[in-house]
């Protein structure tokens, strides 16, 4: 029974194009990023322009050196990304283990949808006053708030992926044999891994968006400690940077993400 | 032996409910062993619903069905399915999904590969083992799912409507390699389709239904000879079946 109705194997992904597209999209995409910055540099040096509210550039990154040298940059960025990775790691871990109960089981649905519902519309950043009544202003309130923003926001994902599994795949694997647990772990979560993923990046979004505003109400070292000192001492210029620093930092761990899924998503239709 | 007997089954949708449905009402067969059924009848005579029932993916709420005297109850490894839905796992190879039903069952390593190199071959995919089934076309897609379910070994072989979404050759093509698959293997076949052509080009016993409810109303013994090629689906023999059965969907 050799006669399939064979492709050719370079038609089966054409894939002609595709460069020339992505260097077009490329050049717009700098283009544009050079255009706010060329607007930026042009606004400073006009005659009026009052440096101690519009920084220059090299202001900007002389404070880059100075907090550089000093080792005050290091050091904040190691207690943030720390926090920020934590905070990540166990909100995120728990989402999905917590998710794919809710989602799969019904039981589990039925004990925990409510409260999760009930509890979502709050923003993360509503719990700061009782974490610190409860916790102080160490570490571990600063992580358990960043826990619960990524808790929050992927575990919602992770739900809505279990509840997606195409039934078809579930009944093929039933009749081929598959036990409950079976079809949960060959079938359900594979079919769920692309919410999965997208709720893991929005939790890093959320990580980051949670550890600004809890360091910058209380911290003694950190990203959004700095933006605050910087604020109290007028120093316009190291605030700037450390907008950009944490805007680097996001843009990156999120590129590193769009990496591991690409190379998870590689059987998906659609990988971006 | 893989003998299915259909006892007195009826099926009710919302049954206690204000407006109850029955869409299967006193349906009685047996389907031989090693024989090849076709069930048609047009849309909304339950001919989906039964298959599913022999699946075990969901109860009757009267009557009874059994494989070799077993009530069937639940879904079992022994009643192989083929949906009209693509239900090829995305997340797995063509191999992958070729060899997943030994997989569950803990067949090692070597066992696998050979149960995949068999089964590729037979559904003519060799040369695609490791392709994701994304860049394979609607048919091809087909034969992977149909190569899973043969090689996870069922005694019985459910499908529905499997080659509905395919163009009009590679249809033909599916049916006669389907044959050619199915007499090597001789498993209990149960094949829902409206498609009265294919039903007499592929089936032994068509099963004729009729809708709301579900009845059986005819059973045609298909008796043109075996192998079947396709110069047959133009000969006098298969056109008065056909007409026959034309008639009777009318009715």
């Amino acid at each position: 029974m050799d006669k399939t109705e064979t492709l050719p194997r370079d038609t089966i992904m054409p894939l002609r194009g595709l460069k020339n597209r992505l260097s077009g999209r490329l050049v717009l995409g700098a283009a544009s990023v050079a255009t706010v910055i060329l607007a930026y540099v042009w606004i400073t040096n006009l005659p009026n322009n009052n440096p101690a509210l519009l920084p220059p550039i090299r202001d900007i990154v002389g404070a880059f050196f100075t907090n550089v040298a000093s080792g005050n940059l290091a050091t904040a960025l190691g207690a943030s990304l720390f926090r920020v990775i934590m905070g990540f790691f166990i909100g995120t871990s728990l989402a999905v283990l917590i998710g794919c109960l809710i989602g799969w089981y019904k039981v589990a649905e039925y004990l925990f949808d409510p409260l999760i519902e009930a509890v979502r519309p709050i923003p993360p950043l509503a719990y700061i006053p009782i974490i610190i009544i409860w916790f102080g202003i160490g570490e571990f309130s600063r992580i358990l708030i960043i826990t619960i923003a990524c808790f929050m926001v992927c575990v919602v994902n992770v739900i809505a992926g279990m509840k997606n599994v195409p039934q078809v795949y579930v009944d093929a694997a039933s009749t081929m044999g598959a036990t409950r647990l079976q079809v949960f772990r060959t079938v359900a979560v594979p079919a769920a891994t692309p919410f999965i993923i997208t709720g893991y990046r929005i939790a890093l979004g959320a990580a980051w968006t949670t550890l600004v505003a809890s360091e910058l109400i209380a911290a003694q070292n950190g990203l959004g400690f700095l933006l605050q000192e910087g604020r109290r001492y007028f120093l316009t210029d190291q605030v700037m940077m450390i907008i950009v620093i944490i805007g680097a930092c996001a843009f990156l761990m999120d590129r590193a993400f769009r990496k591991i899924q690409a190379r998870l998503m590689v059987w998906s239709e659609a990988r971006e | 032996m893989s003998e299915i007997v259909v006892d007195n089954l009826t099926h009710t949708f919302g049954k206690g409910s204000a407006s109850p449905l029955t869409v299967l009402d006193g349906i009685n067969l047996k389907l031989e062993s090693g024989s090849f059924n076709a069930i048609v009848g047009t849309s909304g005579c339950g001919k989906s619903t039964l298959l599913k029932m022999m699946a075990g993916l969901f109860d009757p709420s009267d009557g009874q069905m059994t494989l070799d005297g077993e009530v069937i109850q639940g879904t079992d490894r022994r009643r192989g399915m083929v949906f009209q839905q693509d239900a090829v796992f995305p997340w797995m190879t063509v191999a992958r999904n070729v060899s997943y039903g030994p997989r569950l069952r803990g067949a090692s390593r070597a066992e696998q590969a050979e149960i995949e190199e068999k089964w590729i071959r037979m559904v003519g995919l060799t040369g695609f083992e490791d392709r994701w089934p994304r860049e394979l076309s609607g048919g091809m897609r087909k034969r992977v799912d149909i190569g899973r379910v043969y090689a996870n070994d069922p005694d019985v072989l459910l499908m529905d409507e499997p080659f509905g979404a395919l163009d009009a050759q590679t249809k033909e093509r599916m049916q006669s390699d389907l044959l050619e698959t199915w007499s090597a293997t001789r498993k209990t076949v149960v094949f829902v389709t409206h498609d009265l052509e294919e039903a007499i080009f592929l089936a032994d016993k068509i099963i004729v239904m009729s809708a709301r409810p579900g009845r059986v109303h005819h059973i045609e013994e298909v008796s043109l000879p075996r192998p079947r090629t396709n110069d047959m689906r133009l000969t006098d023999d298969f056109l008065a079946i056909k007409r026959r059965l034309w008639a009777m969907l009318e009715h």
